[in-house]
């Protein structure tokens, strides 16, 4: 990092920045909603309405030694309902979150490359189609709408720019506000552009996609012509880093840091190349310099990518900035074509704010619209165990419960109504020719659910399964008896179900099966079910904050798990599982049928960080992460950590403000999460090696 | 049916050898090093361990057969990774026919290494060498004395055996615990040098610097740490005596 980069990275980690930061309220901006109400505005122009004023309000700054510019000085955004319609809204709605579309993987490449006027002349050329309903015409007006408030913003900034000579910004400015990108310097400027109004037009983790293969034709075209030298293009690319951690402050999410701000790099095309570029590479490196938690970066591998990216990768695992996750295209993309993907879309998957895979441009998908506890289903079927005459009649009971948990669940989302982002709909596929908006749909409007709990179900099975039927250790009514009284009355069967009871993570066949036939039925429940907007379900292994969540409702668990304690994050082992090694947790995880459960949700392994001292220990670790993608494993997060670093940064928060941990699928700063997020980073599985 | 006394297993254990490596600890061992930071290595057979108020057993018998099994599993694994196993301790040579035994049925199947003292008997430690495909030898003191008296026992059955490993052209590692005021002075070290000249099948040296939390597991098995030097002091790091002879270095 040069030193211009080094002294803008303090600038912005000490929020010098803020000084220009207003409320929308000093604004003046705040009470639109009011207005709104009173003269019946409908809910498109609205959103159009808020995003120009968010446009209009923002004042122009330059920071010192800035070449990308763009930075929010309008905090908040204002909500286009008052609480009284919203209120309404919510009674007789599905709303999923926050009620603003998010979680998808925008188009910036067609509008960076064409620019933001020829979109504009798309959108009026549109708009000259007679046959177009009223919906049709307030939509498109609404784009208009939204294209001119950033154009017009992009102008001032370029005013700015001549103001305070900055001749070169000015000049990218100025085309970047009309034309498509010419060079890789206005290709990061207009992306940064596109990026933040999404932003301001209160869409939220909003991901930044194939990064590096949309930009590498602009930086090839600029290294080839000799417009920029490799580190010229290195120190652009790590502003535009940067960039990414200037507003996150004020970016929605369940916890700081939560902002999906994820990219992806690699992956293999249907000619069988492996893209990973210099670009890819770049990415990597400034990651590993800035040391920041945005972007968050994945890799897509697989069992032919070269052991050196593998490799590369880890030495970024390495800093422990729970970075980057890897995900597997053997497994990913057959699943995806199997949940009914195009073959060309689920080439080209991404990975959603934290983990679930997702189709650029394409796709409309909610992909964390519930999560199902599948250890809360076999704490369920518990009352059934005395009329079960063997483990397989019990197993029936689980599915049974399964499928109706997934009944419910789906039941569930029915009226969905999502708030209109016309600035959104801008970056997403066919939505202009359909001139319909975005939150209405796309090519696929799936669903994802989280299964969550699936260690601490499994090995409740292989316990009831080994102690109760086969061996008969143990009544029934001395079990249920126990975990109503969380085992306070019976510390013997505690000790034998938790302790000598095979455990997934161990490499023990058996339990390691009746994982696989967890997720087989997971998958078999939502198989078949449409959703309301025709799209259909898709089961995954992430958790997201559920496993916080569907903890707390669970009680004592036949594993031999507290009320108290927590369940794994994601698709991990139970977190008291006696440890055989990473070795054979990578084989215990990699054994199911991956491909079924597509929504995604990675493998987490901790690591003590003294383990990497040296370059071959780091060579190893590339090595492991290899390994499980051969084997067939799906998706995989890594971090490194210190417990003893941890405990005092709870204990003296002000000593590590710049610690970060991997928190479920996305990497935050340790000392901003709440306390119960806190332990649960502190109590789950490192190896020390 | 040989068995032996193991006392842990760990998989990738990434400071024992190339690639991905189970490092197999086998129990019990002839040297009473004042600084080993694995002390529960040193007595032959169980004995009780108290781990966070939590007792248990430390040892476990395993038939030959039964760890071979075990390990095999992971042959694939291995292979994909140009690693394999390595038996350590304690001293794995102290239970040879067990691990004899357990090498026969790994052979050809499984890259094997080991980490040893090199105290043994000069026909334990040529029949080993001959099953093995790495070793990992350490030279404590080159001084007779001094190495009996902080080991316990004399090197000269090891500096013989280091002769006959040397002889054998097998590829081996030479690990120095770099112990301060023990064996971190130039004389030892140039003397450690010496012996290595112009050996073919060495491929490195590797040091261990001593590490303040050596003592940590004495009272989980009953015992007190007394290492009799100053641990505050930082090991002497001096790599000049193998670096004018060409042999590799590496600090681990």
């Amino acid at each position: 990092m040069n030193q211009r980069l080094d002294a803008l990275r303090s600038y912005l980690l000490d929020k010098k920045h803020h000084a220009f930061v207003k409320t929308a309220a000093e604004a003046g901006i705040a009470d639109l909603n009011e207005r709104f109400e009173r003269e019946g505005t409908p809910d498109q122009m609205r959103s159009a309405i808020v995003f120009s004023e968010m446009m209009r309000c923002q004042e122009p700054v330059i920071l010192p030694g800035e070449k990308i510019v763009l930075t929010r000085t309008v905090k908040d955004v204002p909500f286009i309902y008052t609480d009284k319609e919203w209120e309404g809204i919510k009674a007789t709605h599905y709303i999923h979150e926050r009620g603003t579309v998010s979680n998808i993987s925008p188009d910036y490449e067609t509008t960076v490359r064409l620019g933001l006027g020829a979109r504009r002349e798309e959108v009026e050329a549109r708009l000259q189609d007679e046959g177009l309903d009223e919906k049709g015409r307030t939509f498109l007006e609404s784009v208009l709408m939204c294209i001119d408030a950033l154009q017009d913003l992009i102008a001032r900034y370029e005013k700015k720019a001549r103001e305070e000579g900055e001749s070169d910004t000015a000049e990218v400015l100025a085309r970047i506000r009309t034309e498509g990108a010419g060079s890789f310097r206005e290709a990061l400027q207009l992306l940064r552009a596109i990026h933040f109004a999404i932003w301001a037009a209160d869409n939220y983790h909003n991901t930044l996609g194939r990064f590096d293969q949309y930009m590498y034709p602009y930086y090839r075209h600029d290294i080839d012509s000799g417009v920029l030298t490799r580190e010229e293009a290195f120190d652009l690319l790590e502003e535009f880093f940067l960039t990414c951690n200037k507003d996150s402050d004020f970016y929605p999410g369940m916890q700081q840091g939560d902002n999906g701000q994820s990219i992806v790099l690699g992956g293999r095309d249907a000619e069988g190349n492996y893209l990973f570029n210099e670009i890819s590479e770049m990415c990597l490196k400034a990651s590993y310099e800035l040391r920041l938690i945005d972007p968050k970066i994945n890799i897509r591998v697989d069992s032919r990518t070269p052991d050196e990216v593998f490799e590369k990768g880890s030495r970024l695992t390495k800093i422990g900035l729970g970075f980057p996750q890897y995900s597997n295209d053997d497994v990913v993309i057959p699943g995806l074509v199997r949940k009914g993907y195009s073959e060309e879309d689920a080439r080209n998957y991404v990975v959603a704010a934290c983990w679930e895979f997702i189709i650029p441009k394409v796709a409309m998908d909610i992909v964390n619209i519930d999560g199902l506890s599948l250890a809360a289903c076999v704490k369920d079927s518990l009352p059934a165990l005395k009329g079960c005459k063997d483990y397989e009649d019990f197993y029936c009971e689980v599915e049974k419960n399964i499928f109706r948990e997934a009944d419910r669940i789906c039941a569930g989302h029915k009226g969905l109504y999502m708030i209109p982002s016309p600035m959104m709909s801008l970056l997403m596929d066919g939505t202009i020719e359909r001139a319909r908006d975005i939150s209405l749909g796309c090519k696929y409007n799936n669903f994802g659910i989280h299964g969550t709990g699936l260690a601490t179900a499994a090995d409740s099975l292989a316990a009831l399964k080994k102690f109760f039927f086969e061996q008969k250790r143990f009544s029934a009514e001395r079990l249920l008896d126990a975990l109503e009284h969380d085992f306070n009355n019976d510390p013997e069967l505690k000790e034998m179900l938790r302790k000598e009871a095979p455990k997934m993570g161990q490499d023990d066949d058996e339990v390691d099966a009746i994982g696989t036939a967890l997720l087989d039925s997971f998958d078999k429940a939502l198989e078949g079910r449409v959703n309301e907007r025709g799209g259909i379900y898709r089961a995954g292994t992430g958790t997201a904050m559920y496993y916080i969540w569907h903890a707390r409702d669970l009680g004592a668990t036949p594993d031999g798990r507290t009320a108290e304690e927590n369940i794994p994050a994601n698709y991990s082992p139970s977190l008291f599982m006696k440890q055989k090694g990473p070795v054979s947790v990578i084989k215990s995880f990699s054994k199911p049928h991956l491909e079924r459960v597509i929504n995604g949700g990675p493998l987490t392994l901790e690591f003590d960080r003294t383990v990497f001292r040296n370059d071959e220990s780091i060579r190893k670790l590339g090595m492991l992460v290899k390994t499980f993608i051969t084997l067939g494993g799906h998706q995989l997060q890594l971090n490194t950590v210190s417990r003893e670093e941890l405990l005092d940064a709870k204990a003296h928060p002000e000593n590590h403000r710049q610690l970060i941990v991997r928190v479920w699928g996305w990497s935050g700063y340790f000392v901003e999460l709440d306390e119960c997020y806190q332990d649960h980073v502190i109590s789950r599985i490192e190896f020390d090696v | 049916m040989t068995s032996g006394t193991i006392f842990s297993i760990e998989e990738f254990a990434v400071h024992d050898g190339p690639g991905i490596r189970t490092a197999v600890f086998l129990k019990g061992c002839p040297l009473r090093c004042t600084w080993c930071h694995n002390p529960e290595g040193q007595r032959f057979g169980s004995e009780l361990m108290v781990k966070k108020g939590e007792t248990s057993i430390c040892g476990t018998e395993y038939a030959a057969e039964d760890l071979a099994a075990k390990l095999l599993r992971n042959e694939a694994i291995f292979r994909m990774n140009s690693g394999g196993v390595t038996f350590t301790g304690g001293e794995p040579l102290a239970q040879g026919d067990f691990l004899i035994a357990v090498l026969e049925q790994l052979k050809g199947r499984i890259h094997t290494a080991i980490e040893t003292s090199g105290f043994a008997p000069v026909e334990t430690f040529r029949e080993v060498l001959g099953k093995l495909d790495l070793v990992m030898m350490d030279i404590k003191l080159v001084d007779q004395e001094r190495h009996r008296h902080w080991t316990g026992v004399s090197n000269a059955i090891i500096l013989r055996n280091l002769e006959t490993l040397i002889g054998s052209g097998k590829p081996f590692i030479i690990r120095i615990p770099l112990i301060p005021g023990v064996n971190d002075d130039e004389a030892n070290l140039e003397a450690t040098a010496a012996l290595l000249e112009g050996a073919a099948g060495l491929q490195r040296v590797e040091f261990l610097p001593y590490h303040k939390t050596a003592g940590a597991k004495y009272p989980m098995v009953g015992r007190s740490y007394n290492p009799g030097f100053d641990t505050q002091i930082p090991s002497r790091l001096d790599t000049e005596p193998f670096d004018k002879r060409n042999i590799t270095t590496m600090i681990l």
